[in-house]
């Protein structure tokens, strides 16, 4: 390849940069909200919105104030949590990812963290740790949430499959089965936390004994209550991802049936195996984020969900989106999702303005990634302008292709292939 | 049984024009999955709405300030305001889809992202809580309309007791838009021409009609009318309250149009149904059905092995289960509106 | 009105040297078409040569970068279909442009209804088109759903949608590519009806004998260049076909006498349900194939050929019947089986099952053998193997594309994805080869190359199943001609001794065959 000139030719670099214009985009949308709401209401006013700015940019850094004074910095606790929130949206977000791949839209992924959230509760907590060793305990329960996501997954991919049901319909409607469910399910399961004056509260797992390891990262971020090891196989679940769409048969068979399924079933590659096993797998992908987060031993569970979804699953969405549906971009977006709900919990905690301003930039990210493609359109557009370069209509191979050589057409969103 | 065809309409007409909502987008060739996303915003902005009229004291310089009637006139501006509010909320999708191509499902979901998010901003901004209510009273001492005030105080017939006590405006002012709109879907040139820039955009283009057009129509329509039914959701159900959420409500009428196959009567029926299960979850303990004082439902609920099954988790989520069953059982029956979901292009033939 | 001077004035539409571009193409490159009054002006090209597109630039749906278009003789503006109508141009498109679930009547009075504040009154409507129906023979269903008629009647109520809106520059756009012989012959009628009753005709065609029979005129395009414009009358097809490829054409294939041997296919009362109505798609249907013989199957289109090749691929299920391929019974195999006991198979829609479009050209290439371990290791793909195999196709089957095995499929012009295909199917070596409408779209150069491939396929023994709609084609490669209608196969024909006109009979079902062969 050319160097500098044609790298906006690179679909790789086109992808990042769409991506990088979407963030800032989001970013600057927030903060434009921050300070039209700071010069309208009084109680807030200039420097408060100022605060809010610089804390919805650098929200991950900041060390707290002295006298009314922001101070930024390195945090550890800060950076510790982080990893820790990201295990759930990275998982998430691979899980809608690796639909996404297949051709499906996975809206179901809080479903599925729903339907992985209770199977690892109720083994974490129903399993005797006095009999049963901890270790053992936390492995079947992280099994078992992988099991139920997937089998909530597969529910809308067998409709899918076999009676062309669009997908993101039976989504939701598993996604609100499952928080009816899950509620009552609670309900009866005499598992609930009874100390102090908490309502509507499961157990930690730590009341059990059952923890995710800590895998030394407690080491590296000291002051972090949550950190622990779920950052570190989330990071090599989304490599293993990784590995299967793109170096096997069956990311190629599950790529294919995404793309096209009648060509793939032409192929005799089976179609509605693809598809059935390509929602399992998103399915165990959020279960699995759900039984990382619940089983940390940190967290306690509302198990009153009935009237709403666990976000886990919508900004899986925007993780997925944000990294063009990449297995290993997402590990970054995820985390930098996750440094979006550090900042905005700073937000609520130093200023008038409350976290919910995070949950509008990734709205407003998600909203940009849908036609992210027409952003990629536009920059390729700007490279071959650069380039002006005409390719004569020969037969290349890979032996005598010129370097940095590109289609006459490629750019074209519609589904099916244009005639002529 | 007053009770429950009451509270079966209360919930069934937001559904039912919400349905219709969809309709409108759907048949124009936008899928809107944001209808969700939408009750959440006209919701949220009927009730500031009111609860600024109520802090500023606008309804005590009306003429006749506590009179009932001068209320059910700022019931319904709210219920315009939300539904203009609504439509431009949902030009963001109308804008992704139409100008700029997008993926109709993202923009959908990405709008019903947004609307609890900037809602629960604002919210916590202005009353400093996770939800905003009317500034004084309730929904009932301020809009609802009582036979007494109709001059019926007296009367004690079925009709009067099911239909005009206890009642709200915005519910027959809804069964009347879903008439009108109805009308104009079917038997308008507009209706039409809208018809057929969800089936075949290419026809209409080639005959002359402004396919872009036509779908900003269905989608500030769509808008209005998910707008205005959320206002109307959070007034007659929650007690004017805007909280970021109507509980997947929206969805449910996404459902309800898919079950009405698109066409207004159905829906309306369909709308009815889920209605029905909703107000069984929700006063399954208090609905009487038989007139006798015997609640069937509660003793039902209290039966050591029907309990178990017929409680209120079970009729929440029965309409949802029978949303996916429903689908399961018509998919190949099913029409949607053929070019629903394909963004149009000129170049393309 | 003008009348007087615009009577006077010959040409009643002119395009003058119109250019459309496309990103990296020249639709048109510097066109002039000139319409007379009451005239059947042909436009003729290749598929590709531009046509559709400056017909859609008449239409107002394209807008030229250059040239302009005058109406009797003045500069008109087209900026949309609603100026074209103003201009009385009306146009039938190649793929109809109906709302389906529309009635036919609704469908007619759509862009131009009548209203009464805002309502819409169908009455007058009613009144008129029954008028026109009657004048120029256009029967129709006013109240039928254009989903549940016939082809030919959907186009009539396109030509009806015309002169409802007293259009009088008439546009079809390959009107007969849907009809049968017989239909085409009422359509000519029709046509001719039009231009007596003071009509102007623009008729969009490739094929050389409609336009030799109904014609005044004809101007010739070929890949976005004007060629010509010549009488009818003092033409003939040898010359324009000349003037449309821009060489002498090989009208016909050649081939040596088949050496029919084994049987490798034999299919015994195949019946397949329809997905669409109660009856069966396909009733009944039994037949043999050969190794060293190309069987075509002939028909218009919707006659059960499709769901004929999906049952035999395996894409459908059939509900009765027996299929044997090299002796084994694949009745109830997966399509990976039958692909594997020995079936290639080029399918007839290319983009819907021929290739994965957004996936790389080599991918496309080991489509059907991926799974091969010659290119997989205990599920991973040897990426260099795939690589080494394409490039080998790519050079024996002269596939060309922009960025060689990396290109995307989609990027490809239509006749080198259609080589990738056949390149991907002959190279598996197959006995059987299901070939169905291999040379849908494609210009001269590919069908040439497409034809002498199968006749090469077939003298190296294989047994060809040919699947085609174009008459030529059938009556060209074929060694034996199969006639299906209605889901029947209603005669068996030796291409040597039958004719274009009885060919046509039967696909028409005006005339069938016995079980020992003889017409009724």
């Amino acid at each position: 390849m050319k160097k500098s000139g044609n790298l906006l030719s690179k679909d790789g670099t086109r992808s990042v940069l769409a991506t990088l214009i979407s963030i800032l985009i989001g970013l600057v949308a927030g903060a434009v909200i921050i300070l039209i709401v700071g010069l309208c209401d009084s109680k807030l006013g200039l420097t408060e919105a100022w605060k809010g700015i610089r804390l919805i940019f650098f929200g991950l850094l900041s060390k707290g104030q002295q006298a009314g004074r922001l101070i930024f910095g390195f945090n550890s606790t800060n950076i510790g949590d982080m990893l820790f929130r990201a295990v759930p949206i990275i998982m998430t977000g691979l899980s809608v990812s690796l639909a996404y791949k297949t051709g499906l839209f996975n809206i179901g992924a809080s479903g599925q963290y729903l339907a992985g959230t209770t199977a690892s509760l109720f083994i974490a907590l129903k399993m005797n740790t006095a009999v049963v060793s901890p270790w053992i305990v936390w492995i079947l329960a992280f099994l078992g949430g992988i099991l139920a996501g997937a089998f909530w997954g597969s529910i809308p991919g067998m409709l899918k499959a076999f009676l062309n049901i669009n997908e993101v319909l039976a989504c939701i409607m598993t996604n609100w089965l499952a928080a009816n469910i899950v509620t009552w399910l609670f309900e009866g399961s005499g598992l609930q936390c009874t100390e102090g004056t908490k309502t509507q509260v499961i157990w930690k797992t730590s009341h059990n004994g059952v923890a995710t390891a800590k895998m030394g990262l407690d080491k590296i971020f000291p002051d972090s209550q949550q950190i622990d090891g779920g950052i570190i196989i989330a990071i090599i679940i989304a490599i293993l991802v990784y590995i299967l769409l793109s170096k096997t048969t069956l990311g190629f068979e599950l790529k294919a049936c995404g793309s096209n399924r009648h060509s793939a079933k032409y192929a005799g590659i089976r179609d509605k195996r693809c598809i059935i096993l390509s929602m399992a797998l998103a399915g165990a992908l959020a279960g699995a984020g759900a039984s990382l987060y619940w089983l940390s031993g940190t967290t306690e569970f509302h198990w009153q969900t009935y009237l709403s979804l666990p976000g886990e699953g919508f900004t899986g969405i925007a993780v997925a989106l944000l990294g063009a549906c990449h297995p290993i971009a997402n590990i970054f977006t995820g985390m930098f999702m996750s440094t979006l709900n550090v900042a905005g919990s700073k937000l609520s905690f130093f200023t008038g303005y409350n976290e919910y301003i995070t949950d509008v930039i990734i709205a407003v990210i998600v909203y940009l990634s849908a036609f992210s493609l027409l952003i990629k359109t536009w920059l390729g557009k700007r490279a071959k302008k650069a380039e002006e370069k005409k390719i004569p209509d020969v037969v290349y191979t890979s032996k005598n292709m010129p370097e940095g050589a590109k289609p006459p057409v490629s750019e074209n969103t519609g589904k099916e292939g244009n005639e002529q | 049984m007053s009770y429950l065809i009451q509270q079966t309409l209360i919930y069934a007409i937001p559904l039912m024009i919400v349905a219709l909502a969809g309709v409108f987008a759907e048949r124009s060739g936008i899928i809107n999955l944001a209808l969700e996303g939408i009750m959440i915003f006209g919701a949220f902005i009927g009730v500031l709405f009111v609860h600024m009229c109520q802090k500023h004291g606008i309804f005590a310089l009306l003429p006749g300030a506590a009179n009932w009637g001068s209320m059910q006139l700022f019931e319904i501006l709210g219920m315009v305001i939300a539904g203009i509010l609504g439509s431009l909320f949902a030009l963001l999708l109308g804008f992704a889809a139409i100008n700029l191509k997008a993926d109709q499902t993202i923009s959908g979901t990405a709008l019903n992202m947004l609307a609890p998010a900037i809602v629960l901003f604002f919210v916590r901004i202005i009353a400093n809580q996770e939800e905003l209510r009317l500034y004084k009273g309730d929904a009932a001492e301020w809009f609802m309309i009582k036979k007494g005030m109709l001059g019926l105080g007296e009367a004690d017939n079925f009709f009067v007791n099911t239909f005009l006590n206890k009642v709200y405006i915005a519910t027959y002012l809804c069964i009347l838009i879903f008439i009108v709109c109805s009308i104009v879907l079917y038997k308008t040139r507009f209706g039409l021409r809208l018809r057929s820039c969800g089936e075949n955009p290419q026809a209409a283009d080639s005959l002359g009609i402004n396919v872009r057009k036509m779908r900003y129509s269905g989608i500030i329509i769509s808008g209005f009318l998910a707008g205005m039914g959320g206002f109307v959701y959070a007034l007659t159900t929650s007690n004017c309250m805007s909280n970021g959420d109507v509980a997947g409500f929206g969805f449910l009428a996404l459902a309800v149009m898919i079950f009405g196959n698109w066409k207004p009567l159905n829906i309306a029926l369909a709308a009815l149904l889920f209605g029905l299960f909703k107000c069984l979850a929700a006063g399954y303990s208090s609905i009487d059905i038989n007139g006798d004082g015997i609640k069937l439902l509660y003793e039902l609920s209290k039966h050591p092995t029907w309990g178990k099954v017929l409680n209120p988790n079970f009729y929440r989520m029965l309409p949802y289960l029978i949303s996916l069953l429903v689908l399961a059982f018509t998919s190949k029956k099913s029409r949607a509106p053929k070019a629903e979901g394909i963004p149009y292009d000129k170049g393309m033939r | 009105m003008e009348q007087a001077t615009s009577e006077a004035y010959p040409y009643v539409i002119e395009m003058l040297h119109i250019t459309k571009e496309f990103p990296g193409i020249k639709a048109n490159d510097d066109i002039t078409l000139q319409l007379k009054r009451g005239e059947i002006h042909a436009l003729l090209g290749e598929n590709g040569a531009g046509k559709s597109t400056l017909m859609s630039v008449l239409f107002g749906l394209y807008q030229p970068e250059q040239g302009e278009i005058r109406k009797d003789g003045k500069v008109v503006e087209i900026k949309d279909p609603n100026d074209a109508t103003a201009l009385n141009i009306g146009m039938v498109h190649q793929h109809f442009k109906l709302v389906e679930v529309f009635t036919v009547l609704d469908n007619i009075i759509l862009g131009a209804e009548d209203t009464k504040l805002g309502f819409l009154q169908k009455k007058q409507a009613r009144k008129k088109v029954s008028e026109l129906s009657e004048k120029y023979g256009l029967r129709i269903n006013m109240d039928a759903k254009v989903e549940d008629i016939t082809v030919g009647m959907q186009q009539r109520v396109e030509i009806l949608k015309m002169l409802y809106r007293d259009n009088d520059i008439l546009i079809f756009d390959e009107p007969t590519a849907v009809l049968t012989p017989q239909e085409i012959e009422e359509l000519m009628q029709i046509m001719r009806n039009l231009k007596a009753e003071g009509k102007s005709i623009l008729f969009i065609s490739h094929k050389l004998n409609e336009i030799m029979e109904v014609s005044d005129r004809v101007t010739v395009l070929r890949k976005g260049k004007y060629v010509g414009t010549v009488d009818t009358a003092s033409t003939n097809k040898e010359e324009l076909s000349r003037m449309m490829v821009g060489r002498p054409v090989q009208l016909v294939v050649e081939k040596d006498e088949a050496q029919p041997k084994e049987t490798i296919l034999k299919i015994e009362g195949l019946t397949v349900p329809s997905k669409i109505h109660k009856n069966d798609a396909v009733k009944n249907v039994s037949l043999e194939v050969h190794a060293g013989e190309i069987v075509c199957i002939a028909g218009i289109d919707g006659n059960g050929q499709t769901e004929f090749v999906h049952a035999l691929t395996g894409l459908e299920k059939p509900s009765a019947g027996k299929i044997t391929l090299c002796g084994k019974d694949i009745t109830k195999a997966s399509i990976r089986k039958r692909a594997l006991t020995g079936m290639s198979h080029i399918p007839e829609d290319r983009h819907k099952h021929g290739l994965v479009l957004d996936f790389t050209l080599e991918q496309n290439m080991v489509l059907q053998r991926y799974f091969e371990p010659q290119f997989q290791n205990h599920g991973f793909i040897k990426f260099d193997a795939v690589r080494e195999y394409a490039d080998k196709l790519i050079e024996e089957f002269d596939v060309r594309s922009g960025q060689g095995p990396v290109t995307k499929a989609r990027s490809m012009s239509g006749g080198n994805q259609q080589k990738a295909i056949v390149a991907r199917e002959f190279d598996r070596n197959m006995p059987l080869i299901v070939a169905v409408q291999p040379t849908r779209g494609l210009d001269v150069g590919a069908i040439e190359y497409i034809h002498s491939q199968l006749v090469k396929q077939r003298d190296e023994g294989k047994a060809v199943l040919l699947v085609s709609l174009e008459l030529e084609e059938v009556m060209n490669l074929s060694d034996r001609i199969l006639v299906m209608y209605e889901g029947e196969i209603v005669g068996e024909l030796d291409p040597k001794q039958t004719t274009t006109q009885e060919l046509g009979l039967y696909m028409a079902g005006a005339k069938r065959q016995d079980k020992e062969g003889k017409a009724e």
